[in-house]
């Protein structure tokens, strides 16, 4: 799998765990050792940046840059699980559906369009109307939850044009029953195209939880990226000049798309070869 | 999808206009039937959501109500509110009873969806027609431009594939379409609204005006939905651009075009008549697919503007755990896009001049 697209992405992408993961420990203890910078009231509030604070000080008086690195890794977690969780609901589903023949795959196909079409974002704000105390699990879940039906759709055409490959009669033929079927012969060529839209459904995540945050709907308390972007816009730190603490964020997440994006599309050439060959025009 | 130039001097006999028709129909009729099931299906789902997630709404809106009035109440007041609530909400039924007494309300009761407690007694249907028009303007508005200038751009850059100038368009283009709509949006609001101070940026008009038939209050309007559909177009347009790049550049991989240079017609008829109008159907196709993603955004945008559509209709209800509010916009929604991927669906074939020319 040398493709260029691959790679680059996931050196974005480690790079971007790694300062999520090290970054909290790193800055606290190399710039405020033995200060908690973390912590609400360390400092006074809405400092404009300086050596001792390179992102200022935010509305509650805590470290601006500490508060940045600390919002990355539940943002990337949230993103994983729920990109796992609905990959994982979808492509079971896609495979049920695009394995089954007659009346099980219409009526599979039938109840994938239906999902497909109602609109999620009302229904996740009225779930987050019920659940009173969030965390990063719950969330992460029941985005995860409303995203499966695209998996599926997505999956099960790609199944069925797999199952009528002569290979996979051969395979019936020689007894293989249908769970080897399934796993040995129609699950490892699609392996890429999973892939792909694994990292599809995580930038779908990150997406709605951050917008979420943003019209003031998000889980309070959750220090993700999205949610130290509404906390900014809402103190109109652009207009104090603490720019930072917007432009960070926002660009921590759009770095993370364009990562996620590059994969993307690598994956997708790796699965269809004629792809890349055709948009590259026989170069 | 290889169309076959040369095919038009033939023309097609009656039997089989005939026929071409018929098959356009059938099409059109199998379309509408799975449009009204799958209608049916997903307000269906819907309600069973609204009623089968945990957690006893009465019981957030007596919480909600206690904390507005800044007193707790005895235990009889409550058990009397609760009472009356439920009876409103017709909780009491069963649920199968519940959800029949919901469909006949509203579809043969003139979408009547219960009252509205942001506005009570005003009923919901009333609310929502009256907030529809900001979101299907912002919406349609801003995707139909949206899509006219990616489509233009995208054919542009892809049959220029090998320029300088159409590689930077590819680079900017996907960093737009990563980009979050929200985002867009608050930096659009953050430097031209209030650090540069270009253009308003909330509200949906000027705050002194009336709504009226008035050049001020028309270019107040007008200029008030520059940013936000701005916030859509760009996130969108870019997406389009890329689309059609790569369907244009797919097209130009085709031996017919080769074909169509050999002959000598001219690079532009070339461009217009074979390359673009094959690439042009599937691009109507991704029109159908973004409706969904791109409602949700608007709604976003409408809270971030401050405008006065269904998101900020929605976000106002669920402040107040306002079920039938919350509930219509949801079905408003799911109408918006099924209705909208049926019509994206049905206007193909007349996109197709294969079968445009037979029907």
């Amino acid at each position: 799998m040398r493709n260029p697209s691959i790679i680059i992405g996931l050196i974005m992408l480690t790079l971007m765990v790694l300062v999520a993961l090290a970054g909290p420990a790193f800055v606290s203890q190399t710039l405020f050792p033995g200060e908690r910078p973390g912590m609400r009231g360390s400092y006074r509030p809405y400092q404009l940046d300086s050596v001792e604070h390179p992102i200022g000080t935010d509305g509650d008086g805590r470290d601006g840059l500490m508060v940045f690195v600390s919002s990355i890794w539940p943002s990337l977690q949230i993103g994983l699980i729920a990109g796992a969780t609905s990959t994982g609901l979808g492509v079971v589903i896609g495979f049920l559906a695009g394995y089954a023949r007659g009346r099980l795959d219409t009526l599979a196909r039938i109840l994938i369009d239906m999902v497909l079409v109602i609109p999620t974002l009302p229904l996740l704000l009225m779930l987050a109307a019920y659940i009173e105390r969030w965390d990063l699990y719950k969330l992460s879940l029941i985005l995860g939850i409303f995203g499966w039906s695209f998996v599926a759709r997505v999956i099960r055409p790609q199944v069925q044009s797999l199952r009528e490959r002569s290979y996979v009669d051969l395979a019936v033929l020689s007894g293989e029953n249908p769970l080897e079927i399934i796993f040995l012969e129609l699950l490892p060529p699609l392996l890429p195209y999973i892939g792909y839209v694994f990292s599809l459904s995580i930038v779908g995540s990150m997406l709605a939880e951050a917008g979420l945050q943003i019209i003031g709907l998000g889980a309070g308390g959750l220090p993700t990226l999205g949610f130290m972007i509404a906390k900014g816009f809402r103190e109109s730190v652009i207009a104090i000049g603490l720019l930072g603490q917007m432009l960070l964020p926002a660009g921590a997440l759009i770095y993370v798309f364009l990562a996620l994006n590059l994969i993307n599309t690598g994956l997708d050439e790796v699965f269809n070869p004629r792809l890349k060959t055709t948009i590259e025009g026989g170069d | 999808m290889t169309p076959n130039p040369s095919s038009r001097a033939a023309e097609p006999n009656a039997d089989q206009q005939r026929a071409a028709r018929r098959e356009v129909f059938q099409y059109a009729v199998r379309r509408f039937g799975v449009y009204l099931f799958t209608l049916w299906a997903a307000i269906t789902v819907a309600f069973f959501i609204f009623r089968l997630v945990p957690g006893d709404p009465m019981n957030i809106l007596l919480g909600n109500l206690t904390r507005a009035e800044g007193r707790q109440r005895d235990a009889a007041e409550q058990e009397v509110i609760i009472a009356r609530y439920r009876q409103i909400f017709g909780v009491d039924d069963p649920l199968p009873l519940q959800y029949l007494n919901y469909l006949r309300k509203a579809f043969l009761g003139g979408l009547d969806l219960g009252p509205s407690f942001v506005e009570y007694p005003a009923p919901t249907r009333d609310l929502v027609f009256r907030r529809m028009p900001w979101t299907i303007g912002i919406f349609t508005t801003s995707v139909l431009l949206a899509w006219f200038i990616g489509t233009g751009l995208g054919a542009l850059i892809g049959w220029l594939q090998r320029s300088q100038l159409s590689k930077l368009a590819v680079v900017i283009s996907t960093l737009l379409q990563i980009t979050p709509v929200y985002l867009v949006a608050l930096g659009l609001i953050i430097y031209v609204g209030y650090t540069w101070r270009i253009l308003p940026a909330g509200g949906p008009y000027a705050r002194h005006l009336q709504p009226e038939w008035t050049w001020e209050f028309i270019s107040s309007l007008l200029t008030h939905a520059i940013l936000p559909m701005l916030s859509n177009i760009i996130v969108i347009g870019a997406g389009f651009t890329l689309g059609m790049r790569a369907l244009m550049i797919s097209v130009l991989g085709e031996d017919y075009l080769t074909f169509a240079r050999a002959k000598g017609l001219s690079p532009f008829t070339v461009l217009k008549d074979y390359a673009f109008r094959n690439a042009l159907i599937p691009q109507v196709t991704a029109l159908a697919i973004i409706v969904g993603a791109t409602l949700n955004g608007t709604f976003i945008i409408e809270v971030l503007f401050q405008l006065p559509g269904l998101g900020t209709l929605f976000v106002q209800a669920m402040g107040l755990r306002d079920f039938n509010t919350m509930q219509a916009v949801v079905l408003f929604s799911i109408f918006a896009v099924l209705t909208l991927t049926l019509i994206v669906d049905l206007a193909l074939p007349l996109l197709d001049p294969r079968i445009r020319r037979l029907a």
